[in-house]
């Protein structure tokens, strides 16, 4: 049992929930209070020591079910049989193995766990002269229980590590393998040998083991490929993710936003556990005269152990201001995700979306879900040929007077101002009013100056030029805004 | 010596805070009883009109058999609170309660020293420390002789203890309630660590205190979930989360809390309530607030819902305004639902 849930727990770890060694221990722990007859209760016990937030309780339940529900994996596909079938397997089953120790419960279950036992039985039934098998699987197949398979199976899955399964491709392999480890070769020999021989009885055993064997392929690639899933699936999930987060945002083709946004949503997760603390900073100089009396009094109020007076760093306010012509808009599209996943430790976001006018998109993205205000930024605002001069300009008539020492300021664009007044003084008064001005370009820094591109004018009136055309690129920014928000 | 000068000063002065009286409370007898399997539990809970699921009464028997902590969240007013007490009501120990909010610190949640009364005492002594260094020749001589006394002034009769560390004096055992942990600091947290994993507190000037090892307090922290709390917190703990109620066991709550309610109308305001529950609010209701309503409507003597009832007492259970406003053209709508009994 030790074995399996080290195994859960692994299966959990690539399935993201976060469980550490000592909390393996606990549950191994609890596992001698409760046990694991009483599966609802066994349940619920590694669910509290093991999922430890709402979301983790989601796929903990998703991976609980899938990696202790045995029953459907032996569940053969039922060939055509009736009821009636299944009735006479019972009988046949009762009699060809009568040591069987359960006697399996429901004359319907068994009937699919013994389905190659009905083909057989709908030929001979009456038959009675059958020889049993020598060989240890044939036995297995042919007078074992579905558990007592299913644990034999499992026992191979282990030995030929079937949880170490990376890819699809390998999953022929692994049904193999496990064939092997079963016993497969003593089968076929003995399989060939009755084959061979010409009593009748014999031959008939021979078909019959064939039949159980090639079921027993079905069963063991399907248990495979459950394996698969509960695994590999995963761990190729990660791969993915990991290459999404480098791919260049406007490469994303639209069948994978529903991945990316998944991904930010994750970013953005772990981004606020790290800031949701909120840092002091301490003033120098000033004393805070209530503390340090409060704290000196155990020293008969002398004074010996100063405290100062410290301030607590505010939530960066954010002002995000966004391309949204074509050769932009993915970019801009995912940092306005970004930061919206994130009201949490930045409630002041204000977002403005430009092609050549300026418009502020705070309330549309507020009041309703991103992919539909982020289609109305583009119906309103996505038109036109880009013109940053009228963008400056409009934000000065707008915004200005909001902007204060506080406030920040992205601004997200190519620069490419078609060779239109770039008016960067405007974008200077910005920088002097404003705590910070980040310009993220999506264009390598080599193309900047390239064209008509205006980051000449623009470069020295922020505080900080950022070339962000990836996830990773964007975290990296939104993670540093958080961080000097002193 | 100068311990029972201490003593007599102790008599001579009426200080009230003087509180050394141990209170002997004889140790519960039947609280492995009713902790000893999970339906106990639920019938133990049930007869203090606390209806518990299957995960809730096992989260209790495995805190009470592997000595942990449980962190407990889910939506406000959903009986987090209610919980630790009823737990304490069913085996008849003291419930300990420390409520967290911002700028909580140990002098707060653990221990203090009692100042005043240290002051107090060594003016008092002052002639007596006179005497007892009167052979003393200079300062060395002094100084080793009061070493002698070992630190009288840092000792547990000084000391207030505050709620972790009164739970851990408790010898009949407690239950520790950390009300509403997400409201405290993040460095308060590390400071529950060594509490919720030992048993046990440091305290530099006296040494560990620990709990007594047979009757560990049971500790519950509750959590709003308006942060998330810290990794090593969580790993020490065993996580319940609970939601709002299905409309059966809602049904049942309402019926063990109110109990005058006529089953017709517990009925229809419990599916009033989950449709509530479905629809987009900014704070939708809790158990609760359907409890108070409840009691709301036997006041209004009432027999049967109806919508301008609803209208009128649909502030009881909304606390929005913006809530109530939306609700109110939907309530004809959901009323006749609520009456035709979905």
């Amino acid at each position: 049992m030790e074995q399996t849930i080290v195994d859960f727990v692994k299966v959990l770890r690539t399935a993201e929930v976060k469980v550490s060694p000592a909390e393996t221990l606990d549950v191994m722990a609890a596992i001698e209070f409760v046990g694991y007859e009483d599966r609802a209760l066994f349940k619920n016990t590694l669910s509290m020591l093991l999922a430890k937030n709402p979301e983790e309780k989601d796929t903990f339940e998703t991976c609980f079910e899938k990696f202790f529900t045995f029953d459907d994996v032996m569940q053969a596909p039922v060939t055509g049989g009736t009821s009636d079938d299944a009735q006479d397997s019972d009988a046949f089953e009762d009699e060809n193995s009568g040591d069987n120790p359960q006697g399996q419960p429901g004359g319907k279950g068994s009937g699919q766990g013994s389905g190659n036992a009905s083909e057989a039985a709908d030929a001979e039934a009456s038959d009675e002269e059958t020889p049993s098998p020598t060989s240890a699987l044939g036995q297995l197949l042919l007078q074992g229980t579905r558990s007592d398979l299913m644990v034999s199976m499992a026992e191979a899955g282990r030995a030929v590590e079937v949880n170490e399964i990376v890819v699809f491709t390998q999953k022929g392999l692994y049904t193999r393998k496990i064939m092997d480890q079963m016993g497969l070769k003593g089968l076929q020999e003995e399989i060939t040998e009755r084959q061979e021989t010409a009593d009748r009885g014999e031959q008939r055993l021979a078909g019959k083991l064939k039949r159980a064997r090639d079921q027993l392929r079905d069963q063991v690639r399907d248990y495979v490929e459950k394996q698969f899933f509960l695994h590999a699936d995963e761990h190729g999930k990660q791969l993915r993710e990991e290459l999404l987060k480098k791919v260049k945002l406007s490469n994303l083709e639209k069948r994978n936003h529903k991945d990316v946004q998944e991904i930010v949503f994750k970013m953005a997760k772990k981004l606020v556990s790290i800031h949701s603390k909120r840092r002091k900073t301490h003033k120098r100089g000033q004393l805070d005269i209530r503390k340090t009396l409060r704290h000196n009094m155990q020293y008969d109020g002398v004074f010996f152990d100063l405290k100062w007076k410290s301030v607590k760093v505010d939530r960066p306010k954010v002002m995000c201001i966004c391309d949204v012509s074509g050769s932009v808009s993915n970019y801009s599209r995912f940092l306005l995700m970004f930061l919206y996943s994130l009201a949490e430790i930045i409630p002041k976001v204000r977002s403005f979306a430009f092609s050549s006018d300026l418009g502020e998109v705070t309330r549309l993205f507020q009041s309703s879900n991103l992919e539909d205000a982020m289609a109305k930024t583009m119906r309103d605002y996505g038109n036109g040929s880009t013109d940053y001069g009228q963008m400056l300009e409009d934000f000065k008539r707008n915004c200005m007077d909001d902007v204060d020492n506080k406030t920040t300021i992205i601004i997200l664009g190519d620069a490419r101002n078609n060779h239109g007044d770039p008016k960067a003084e405007i974008l200077r008064e910005m920088y002097e009013k404003s705590k910070r001005v980040i310009w993220l370009n999506p264009e390598p820094r080599s193309n900047w100056l390239v064209g008509d591109a205006e980051m000449k004018k623009y470069g020295p009136n922020c505080h900080q030029t950022e070339v962000c055309n990836s996830l990773t690129h964007l975290e990296r920014v939104v993670s540093n805004l958080l961080k000097y928000a002193a | 010596m100068l311990d029972a000068l201490l003593a007599r000063a102790a008599q001579q002065l009426p200080v009230a805070s003087l509180n050394l009286i141990k209170r002997g409370s004889p140790l519960t007898l039947d609280r492995d009883e009713h902790l000893a399997t999970i339906e106990a539990i639920h019938t133990g809970l049930a007869g203090l009109n606390y209806i518990s699921n299957e995960q809730i009464a096992t989260a209790v028997f495995l805190a009470y058999h592997l000595d942990k902590p449980v962190l407990i969240e889910g939506p406000p007013g959903v009986g987090k609170t209610e919980l630790a007490k009823s737990v304490a009501n069913m085996l008849g120990i003291a419930c300990i309660r420390l409520q967290c909010y911002e700028g909580l610190d140990e002098s707060k949640a653990i221990y203090e020293w009692k100042y005043g009364k240290q002051l107090l005492y060594t003016q008092v002594l002052k002639e007596t420390l006179g005497e007892i260094l009167d052979g003393a020749k200079g300062l060395t001589e002094s100084v080793a002789k009061l070493h002698e006394f070992g630190d009288v002034f840092f000792s547990e009769e000084f000391l207030e203890p505050r709620p972790l560390m009164k739970a851990l004096k408790e010898e009949a055992g407690c239950v520790l309630l950390i009300d509403e942990v997400d409201k405290s600091d993040h460095e308060f947290e590390s400071l529950l660590l060594e509490m919720l994993s030992d048993y046990q507190l440091s305290i530099p000037e006296i040494g560990t205190i620990k709990a007594n090892p047979d009757r560990k307090p049971l500790v519950f922290l509750t959590s709003n979930n308006t942060r998330e709390i810290s990794d090593a917190l969580k790993r020490r703990c065993l996580h319940l989360y609970i939601p709002f109620p299905d409309a059966d066991l809602e049904s049942q709550i309402v019926q063990a809390r109110v109990p005058e309610v006529p089953e017709e109308l517990r009925r229809q305001l419990v599916t009033f309530i989950q449709a509530l529950r479905e629809m987009d609010l900014k704070k939708v209701p809790a158990i609760s607030e359907t409890i108070d309503w409840a009691k709301a409507l036997i006041l209004l003597h009432t027999e049967s819902l109806d919508a301008e009832l609803v209208k009128q007492t649909l502030n009881v259970i909304l606390k929005f305004q913006e809530d109530i406003e939306s609700v109110t053209g939907e309530v004809q709508m959901l009323t006749n639902k609520a009456l035709k009994g979905s």
